[in-house]
């Protein structure tokens, strides 16, 4: 045997050794516990009934959806293995056979009939409702394929699916109640429930014969601890190993801690400041232009021109947000990459303030919550600085958030402009342009009859190319109408316990089967 | 004494009736539920299909007197966000509120009482001085600051003790702290200043002048007399140590009424909050009508005024 003969045997011997040892993590056992701290506690156990990441960080866990996102956000299979649109109104879905819920029942595609109905059932009241509405009826072909009709055609069908409509165990929640359904979880999902002590712990354990394999984490433990200094305090003490919403002010205490890191993704919430140009009355019919200079296109673009969101990323947030262009990140469906942030242009401002008749500035307000998003109130306060400096007097009014929402933002009383924050889980462009932009929704103060068409057509537009090119058209038509400041795209902290292996994802999930433990326990 | 005792517990209710009017109103005015519990892209037609099968839309009246109706039975409706009866929600946060009231209370108890009587009896000694600069500090210190500073002395520094939740007695040490000293420092002023009261009296001669000991002197013939306003402040103290624990349990995440209060108010889950504050002032006025029977075994004349 000549010496590479003898390498080449050597290395096979070695990579079949390798090989053994590298699969080997995949077939242990779970082991070990994580415990992660997140602001509140999930209100419900109801995987149908909440609208809210701290559930869903939970639920996501016990239950498994049709599809899902992988870590860069793309939609892969998950319960149904393969799918396709039949007819622009028809989708059918091929689902994964062998899958068993917790309670041993199988899967199959009366399950998914049964918690799709369940979630549409109207007596239920059920939160993720509303985002099925054209769906008419869920019918089962056979054992394991599935079609969901639509009295329209849907095209966000996929987005929905991989986040809501979880599937639940028919035999176990037939004819039970929501407080049933709150306390007793039985998903097909990574993890089982274990038990619950509300605003104290929450306790899931590994599903080891989950059809995606047995996850390496054996306990996850999630905590409520509501201060964000005390959630950092028990990082620092070993007692938690994850926790959500780091403030900036807190990112080196745990990047200097020796057992500590910080993770980070880009959230998928943006904050941007609505500028009126139409009013409309409290039955969300117009008006007609908003009262005062803002109905001026020239006098909302001066504004746009007038401010610096650089800056206060720079200073307010310590840097941790990302500057966006528009409302929408770079990761929803329909962001057109072509457009560039609006750059702070003094002269400019001058000149389409003098155009609009206004050589001596203006006096305007900015309506603003405070303390619903980070650093709100100094982050409207900094853009009322920016814009003063530039003529446009800007007097910053701050409000408690649901008093803000109700008596301002939802009755078209937040005039001219509002500081907002919107995280469009759906990832796709109608989730955030067609509630705050398009005439009619409550949040919407923008009138353009060629926007609304936009919005609409691309609302029953299947072909993912066609819509594209709609929200690009869209979203310059909505920037050159002054309908909005874009400001950023903040950042989701997280401080994390070295022991523990965990990335930050953008949809503010953190899926229990994705974690693992460095030393195994 | 019977008089007395019925008196008393038929302004209890009235009190109570009094809370329900008041928290049924307030939270009234304070905004609308619908638009906070629907999901903000929720259409026009959601929001007043939501408003209608809520009854938001019966007159304030009608639904006062639902409200009551079923608070009498218990009944507060359901959570608007948890979806669950209401009053279930506040009682399974009960015994976690109690025990730490329970020992904010015993841990002020046992301080104060000492103290207060020792610097009486001791007046302006370095004991006294000590004692009153302690029980200023403890009653200037805010609540959220003491607590956060305990946490980070001796959680994150010390590492002797949990952060945060609820579990083993040590994970009550800190909390119950946090929520006692204020109440600490009340009592032990007020026992301070009523025992000097009692020990300038002339009865208090009169016994030491017969030769009664110093000892029976303070616990038999001052204390006694002392006693009132202290059971009075503890009746009433009980009520800041509830109220107290809302700053308390957010803080150190402990899963009490209080933290569920806040949650609720911010959500405008008026169930909740009309529950779990109904509940609360129902146990303060339990308290204090306790307090009003204690009087009469420790001041007999009260039974006939």
């Amino acid at each position: 045997m000549t010496r590479l003969g003898v390498f080449w045997l050597g290395a096979a011997l070695a990579g079949a050794v390798l090989g053994l040892v590298w699969t080997a993590p995949a077939l242990a056992a779970p082991e070990g516990k994580v415990v992660i701290a997140q602001g509140v506690d999930p209100t419900t156990l109801d995987p149908q009934w909440h609208e809210e990441t701290p559930a869903y960080n939970v639920l996501l866990n016990i239950y498994d959806t049709l599809l899902f996102r992988d870590k860069d956000l793309r939609i892969i299979p998950w319960l149904a293995e393969s799918w396709k649109l039949v007819t622009p109104t028809t989708w059918e879905f091929k689902l994964r056979k062998g899958v068993k819920f917790h309670n041993g029942e199988e899967l199959d595609a009366d399950a998914v009939k049964f918690s799709m109905d369940r979630l549409r059932d109207p007596k239920l009241g059920n939160r993720q409702a509303g985002n099925f509405r054209l769906v008419a009826s869920v019918d089962v072909v056979d054992k394991f394929t599935v079609r969901i009709i639509t009295s329209k055609p849907f095209p966000t069908m996929e987005n929905q699916l991989a986040l809501r409509g979880a599937v639940m165990a028919p035999k176990h929640f037939a004819g039970k109640d929501k407080t049933f359904a709150d306390r007793n979880p039985v998903g097909t999902g990574p993890y089982k429930f274990v038990r619950w002590a509300k605003d104290d712990q929450l306790v899931l354990e590994a599903n080891e014969q989950w059809w995606g394999g047995a996850p390496k984490v054996k306990t996850i433990v999630y905590r409520p601890i509501p201060e964000h200094a005390v959630r950092v305090a028990a990082l620092q003490g070993g007692e938690v190993d994850i926790a959500v919403n780091i403030p900036p002010h807190l990112v080196p205490i745990i990047d200097k801690h020796p057992k500590l890191y910080i993770s980070k993704a880009p959230s998928v919430r943006t904050l941007f400041i609505p500028i009126y140009t139409s009013q409309f009355d409290t039955a969300n019919k117009l008006v007609g232009p908003v009262d005062g200079p803002t109905k001026d296109k020239r006098v909302r673009q001066a504004i746009i021109a007038a401010a610096n969101p650089d800056e206060i990323i720079k200073t307010v947030l310590e840097g941790q947000a990302i500057r966006t262009a528009t409302p929408l990140t770079s990761k929803h469906f329909g962001f057109d990459r072509t457009l560039a942030p609006v750059k702070q242009d003094p002269d400019r401002v001058k000149k389409l303030l003098t155009e609009a008749g206004f050589p001596n500035g203006i006096d305007l307000t900015l309506n603003s919550p405070d303390g619903r998003y980070l650093k709100d109130k100094e982050v409207a306060e900094a853009v009322g600085g920016q814009l003063t400096r530039a003529g446009i007097r800007t007097r910053v009014r701050t409000f408690e958030w649901t008093t803000y929402l109700n008596q301002m933002v939802y009755i078209h009383k937040a005039t001219p402009m509002y500081l907002i924050g919107w995280g469009n889980t759906t990832w796709d462009a109608d989730g955030t342009l067609t509630p705050l932009f398009r005439s009619g929704n409550p949040l919407a103060n923008h009138h353009n009859p060629d926007f609304d068409g936009m919005m609409d057509e691309a609302q029953t537009t299947v072909d993912p190319k066609r819509r594209q090119e709609i929200y690009a058209r869209a979203q310059r038509l909505m920037l050159d109408d002054g309908a909005v400041l874009p400001l950023y795209q903040q950042m989701d902290l997280y401080g994390v316990n070295k022991r523990v292996t965990f990335q930050a994802l953008s949809s503010e999930q953190i899926i229990g089967a994705w974690l693992s433990l460095k030393d195994g326990k | 004494m019977n008089a007395y005792l019925v008196r008393r517990l038929l302004q209890s209710i009235l009190v109570l009736f009094g809370v329900s009017v008041v928290v049924f109103l307030i939270l009234y005015l304070t905004g609308d539920p619908a638009l906070l519990l629907l999901p903000p892209d929720a259409t026009a037609e959601d929001i007043a299909k939501f408003r209608e099968s809520m009854g938001f839309n019966d007159p304030v009246a009608v639904q006062y007197l639902r409200f009551l109706k079923g608070a009498v039975r218990g009944n507060f409706g359901e959570s608007l966000r948890h979806g669950e009866p209401a009053m279930a929600l506040v009682v399974e946060r009960l015994p976690a509120t109690f025990e730490l009231a329970g020992a904010g209370l015993a841990l002020a108890l046992s301080l104060a009482i000492p103290a207060g009587i020792v610097s009486a009896v001791r007046r302006n000694t370095a004991i006294d001085y000590v004692s009153t600069v302690v029980a200023l500090l403890g009653q200037a210190m805010p609540t959220f600051w003491l607590g956060i500073m305990l946490i980070l002395v001796f959680s994150v520094r010390l590492g002797w003790l949990p952060s945060s939740g609820r579990g083993d007695l040590e994970h009550l040490v800190l909390p119950a702290i946090t929520l006692g000293l204020f109440t600490t420092a009340r009592i032990t002023r007020l026992t301070r200043s009523g025992m000097l009261e009692v020990l300038g009296q002339d009865y208090i001669r009169t016994a030491r002048a017969k030769g009664v000991g110093e000892p029976p002197v303070v616990w038999k013939h001052a204390l006694r007399n002392a006693s009132i306003p202290i059971v009075t402040i503890v009746g009433i103290e009980l009520g800041t140590l509830l109220g107290g624990s809302v700053i308390t349990e957010t803080i150190f995440a402990w899963p009490g009424v209080g933290r569920l209060s806040v949650q609720a108010i911010f959500n405008r889950d008026y169930p909740v909050v009309q529950a779990a504050v109904f509940l609360l002032a129902s146990t303060f006025v339990v308290v204090n009508f306790l307090v009003d029977i204690v009087y009469t075994y420790l001041d007999p004349r009260i039974r006939f005024h």
